[in-house]
């Protein structure tokens, strides 16, 4: 839609503007000036600036600080702890990923039906992504307790379940599943709403025409809804693989990254390298690299993912 | 969303300029236009470690009564946030005028990472740092001069709850075999011997203090000159003894099913009800002991013996988180006379009593918790070790011994390997 | 959506109250807990308090001054989730309908944001508040959410706006309206579903954090709730029951934001999907 449009000369004020190719007049940079001072301000300038550290070998406090090139990434490539915190951040981001939308998307579809009580859901099972990370951790921290008759291991008994009592922030293998399923629990519903939003789009007629031609649920799903809902799919996985990637809070509150370093991932590795180890430059390149590596992922997964959008 | 090539020609030059405008205010920023870091006007700024709350709010109100124009604003942060939030303000240069410190070296809020940095002021010249005994002043100085002010040291040792011990009928063991012994007496009776709550960091570290000062300085009291020195090592010492006896105590199943997943908060109250017996602790915590039991006198404290020879039982004994002056503080003067003030004995009693340590010193009778009497004895008799991280070179090694811990409990390394890795964390340059 | 509601849909109904019952668990937990004295929580952790006792919230009130940290997150909370609708939706505005690669790069520059940790840039951001003097002042924690959440809130409203027809604007414009005038009788109104998201998603976010406030604002007076409730987990306290009702208290003024709310919040992720 292109078209220059000619204000009346009545109005001096009105400049000649060429039109976008998406289509209508675009309003004056001046829109957008003060958006971006304060971002540059506030994100773009001191990033930089903190950025510049990770070629020092500066401790976070204290004047020395002294160049020191790019040995803080060859250090990086031989940290033992570093490897291992990448490792759990990949498994974590996986697990996180995976779980956390198909449960969203078994919650949306469930709650996108006749069912009475679906208004009521929604919010309950939203409810969880308005509480504070921190208070969540606490709140699992106590409901974790590895004593057979407090927090889940009760309710598991009490179920007939109590065979699968664990110690499950203090067993190394079972610790990082169980801060991950902390953050399925606070953010499924997250990915439900935007399931719900999506399952919206999926014109009715078309399931009514598939049943009358005899689809079951199961069909219309795999051949109407899911190519459907791939916009949603993407903002989901997109939204989760970077929240996954960085998580940090509820690892510091739960766990510390222990027991050991069960679930350091390189967000906790790079805060104890900052403010406990007393190694700021290095953990500022550890930083940069995991910004360079999230915003890789990133890109990769919108190319791959927008271009089965368009195909769906 | 392919490229446009029709462009205003007016809008890049002035995202130009508007890019420029974004430098220079950088660079006005850098220079410090506007108002300075510190305060020149209005109350001293004042922020404590959680731990030290009872002892410096006490400290501060008589201080305040004793001087009433004196204001102060006063904020406290656990450990962990201590190392954020207030490294934060030391490293933007706008640390508060008094804030607490840790004694000696090993951690990255510790006297000796601070001072090296010059961020801390030089007290030497008040009165009570004469005082200080020749065995502490490796966590109140650097290079001579005394840069932390602290009211005591406290002790380590095992917390027990009286009344399990009457019913299992034990005593307080003073050798490792009779701690053995009634361990598995406690157990029979189905009481939790020892309350171990290592899903908390800084627990795991409790009871290798607390053996080590017998596994190893009672022999070698310069093992941390001959460490700094490069001729001794974790691995090839008395740690090695003192690893193996805390697995030991593992494997006997004297500790609480699953320790690492037990927090400090759950191990405090098994004791305070007497579900578990005994848990090593530092004194510091009496306090929260006491109020999780029904009542306080239930609780009492002995030396926990790492030997079967009473002459080499020593104790940890450290001085406690304490409080520095910043160098940078606009109001130094005004800070320097509190910390004098709380240097008086009469203050540093009534500090020390608040947090259940023992006074740095005394003019007389020194006014200590009951519970600690018993071990007044090896402070006096050179029997005690400063907590061993305070004479760690770096602030890695700390946070090194806490997560070995956790993996030797959950049967992830070996006692070789952890002390191999707490060896390479020493070797790092701070 | 099928119609009609047959025995299957019953079943469905079950099985999403008993997945609901489970979600919930936790949150029951915390309840519980804020209502019990530190006796029942030591031998009864898991049942209904009996009797139920508010002697926790009432202690949790005034050693965290709960009273003046909710004015303190309200202020800050509204102020800046207001700045960043006004800043957003202008520069998205902008973004969405100027063509060009410098408007691409821009809109990729904001995107940046998203990505980037915010330890990177900490220390000399937390410098130059501290040099521009607005260090513990409301100010200055306005201008650092506005800073940290402008990239995601002019991500949602350049996706809604490019969906948006162009032939209202222009009718606008063509009528004799300035740009600004063109936005804000024509365009912002209809950008009602997306600001309930971005009202809702940034409101919860500010609300929450707990480290920036603790960095800036401690020891100041001006304190948010989540600092002054956290003050409560010191190393050594044990009570449980205290920091429960703490968390309940600082959770209840967002929950009840949200269930207000929540109807455009759902609105306006649907919207800003179609387009």
């Amino acid at each position: 839609m292109t078209a220059v449009i000619t204000p009346p000369a009545a109005n001096p004020r009105t400049p000649v503007k060429r039109a976008g190719r998406r289509g209508g007049i675009a309003p004056p940079w001046l829109f957008a000036a003060p958006a971006l001072v304060v971002y540059a301000l506030v994100m773009l300038y001191p990033s930089i600036v903190g950025a510049g550290s990770a070629f020092t070998d500066w401790s976070g406090v204290g004047e020395q600080r002294s160049f020191v090139g790019l040995d803080n990434f060859q250090q990086l490539v031989k940290d033992d702890q570093a490897l291992g915190a990448l490792r759990n951040t990949l498994l974590l981001t996986l697990a996180i990923v995976v779980v956390q939308n198909g449960l969203g998307l078994l919650l949306a579809l469930g709650v996108h039906t006749t069912i009475k009580s679906r208004m009521v859901l929604r919010v309950i099972f939203f409810a969880p992504v308005v509480v504070s990370p921190v208070m969540v951790s606490f709140l699992w921290k106590y409901v974790y307790n590895p004593a057979p008759d407090a927090g889940l291991n009760a309710v598991l008994n009490a179920v007939g379940l109590g065979s699968l009592r664990q110690d499950w922030l203090g067993n190394p293998s079972l610790a990082i599943w169980s801060v991950a399923f902390t953050v399925i629990w606070q953010c499924a519903g997250y990915s439900m709403v935007i399931f719900l939003a999506g399952l919206e789009g999926v014109p009715k007629e078309l399931h009514e025409s598939a049943m009358v031609d005899g689809a079951g649920t199961v069909a219309r799903f795999r051949h109407i809804t899911w190519p459907l809902l791939a916009p949603a799919v993407t903002i989901n996985v997109m939204l989760s693989t970077v929240g996954g990637l960085t998580l940090f809070t509820q690892i510091i509150a739960m766990t510390n990254g222990g027991p050991g370093y069960a679930t350091d991932t390189l967000s906790t590795v790079l805060y104890k390298q900052a403010f406990v180890y007393g190694k700021f430059g290095y953990s500022t390149a550890v930083a940069l690299v995991l910004a360079i590596f999230v915003a890789a992922v990133s890109f990769i997964q919108i190319a791959y993912l927008r271009a089965r959008e368009t195909s769906a | 969303m392919a490229s446009e090539i029709i462009r205003t020609p007016v809008s890049r030059r002035r995202l130009l300029q508007l890019m420029g405008g974004v430098a220079a205010a950088g660079a006005l920023a850098n220079c410090g236009g506007g108002n300075s870091s510190g305060n020149s006007g209005g109350p001293l700024k004042v922020i404590g470690a959680g731990s030290q709350e009872a002892g410096l709010r006490k400290a501060l109100d008589e201080y305040k009564k004793q001087n009433g124009s004196f204001e102060f604003n006063l904020s406290f942060s656990p450990a962990d946030q201590l190392q954020t939030a207030l490294r934060a303000q030391l490293a933007a240069g706008n640390a508060p005028d008094l804030h607490a410190v840790y004694p000696g070296n090993g951690s990255a809020m510790s006297m000796v990472q601070l001072s090296k940095a010059n961020l801390l002021a030089d007290l030497s010249d008040q009165a009570w740092t004469q005082k200080i005994p020749a065995g502490f002043k490796g966590a109140y100085q650097q290079d001579g001069k005394t840069h932390i002010f602290s009211p005591g040291t406290s002790v380590l040792g095992a917390i027990y709850n009286k009344l399990a011990f009457a019913k299992a009928g034990v005593e307080i063991p003073t050798t490792w075999s009779e701690l053995l012994t009634v361990c598995d007496t406690l157990k029979k009776k189905g009481i939790v011997p020892l309350a171990l709550g290592a899903q908390t960091p800084w627990v795991t570290q409790l009871i290798n203090y607390a053996l080590v000062p017998g596994t190893v300085y009672a022999k070698q009291p310069d093992f941390d000159d001959k460490m700094a020195a490069g001729s001794a090592t974790f691995a090839g010492s008395g740690w090695a003894d003192a690893m193996n006896k805390y697995l030991e105590l593992q494997k006997r199943g004297f500790f609480n099913d699953n320790p690492n997943g037990t927090t400090y908060e759950q191990a405090t109250s098994m004791v305070g009800t007497g579900k578990a017996a005994m848990a090593v602790q530092v004194s510091a915590v009496l306090q929260a002991y006491r109020a999780a039991a029904p009542s306080p006198d239930d609780l009492g404290m002995f030396p926990l013996p790492a030997t079967d020879v009473a002459a080499d039982n020593w104790i940890p004994g450290g001085i406690v988180v304490g409080l520095s002056v910043s160098a940078k503080s606009k109001k130094a003067d005004e800070a320097r006379k509190f910390i004098e003030f709380c240097g008086q004995p009469a203050q540093i009693n009534a500090w020390a009593e608040a947090v259940a340590c023992v006074p740095l010193y005394s003019e007389g009778e020194a006014k200590v918790d009951p519970v600690l009497k018993p071990f007044l004895p090896y402070l006096s008799g050179d029997k005690a070790v400063p907590f061993m991280d305070q004479r760690w070179p770096n602030a890695e090694v700390q946070p090194t011994h806490f997560a070995v811990v956790q993996e030797l409990l959950g049967g992830k390394t070996t006692v070789d390997k952890a002390l191999k890795k707490m060896d390479d964390a020493y070797k790092k340059t701070a | 959506m099928r119609t009609g509601y047959r025995p299957r849909t019953l079943v469905l109904e079950l099985v999403m109250i008993a997945a609901a019952v489970a979600f919930l668990f936790p949150v029951y937990a915390l309840v519980t807990l804020a209502f019990k004295d530190p006796g029942q929580i030591a031998n009864r952790p898991l049942s209904l308090p009996d009797p139920p006792s508010t002697e926790s919230f009432g202690s949790a009130w005034q050693s965290a001054s709960l009273g003046s940290a909710l004015l303190n997150s309200t202020l800050i909370t509204v102020t800046s989730v207001i700045v960043l609708i006004v800043l957003g939706s202008l520069a998205a505005y902008f973004l969405a309908r100027q063509a060009g690669r410098l408007s691409y790069s821009l809109y990729i520059l904001f995107l940046v944001g998203i990505i980037l940790p915010f330890q990177l840039g900490m220390i000399p951001l937390y410098q130059l508040v501290n040099d521009l003097g607005l260090l513990g002042t409301y100010q200055g924690m306005i201008l650092f959410y506005t800073g940290i959440q402008l990239p995601f809130t002019v991500f949602l409203y350049t996706g809604f706006i490019r969906s948006l027809p162009a032939d209202y604007t222009n009718a606008a414009l063509i009528d004799g309206a300035s740009h600004l005038q063109a936005f804000v009788h024509v365009i912002f109104p209809l950008l009602r579903p997306i600001t309930g998201t971005v009202l809702i998603l940034n409101a919860v976010h500010i609300w929450n954090d707990f480290f920036t406030p603790l960095l800036y604002l401690g020891g100041s007076g001006r304190e948010t709730v989540p600092v002054r409730v956290f003050a409560f987990v010191n190393e050594y306290t044990s009570d449980y029951g205290l920091v429960a009702a703490g968390l309940v208290l600082a959770a209840l003024p967002i929950l009840l934001v949200f269930l207000v709310l929540q109807r455009y919040v759902i609105r306006g992720f649907s919207s800003g999907l179609k387009g």
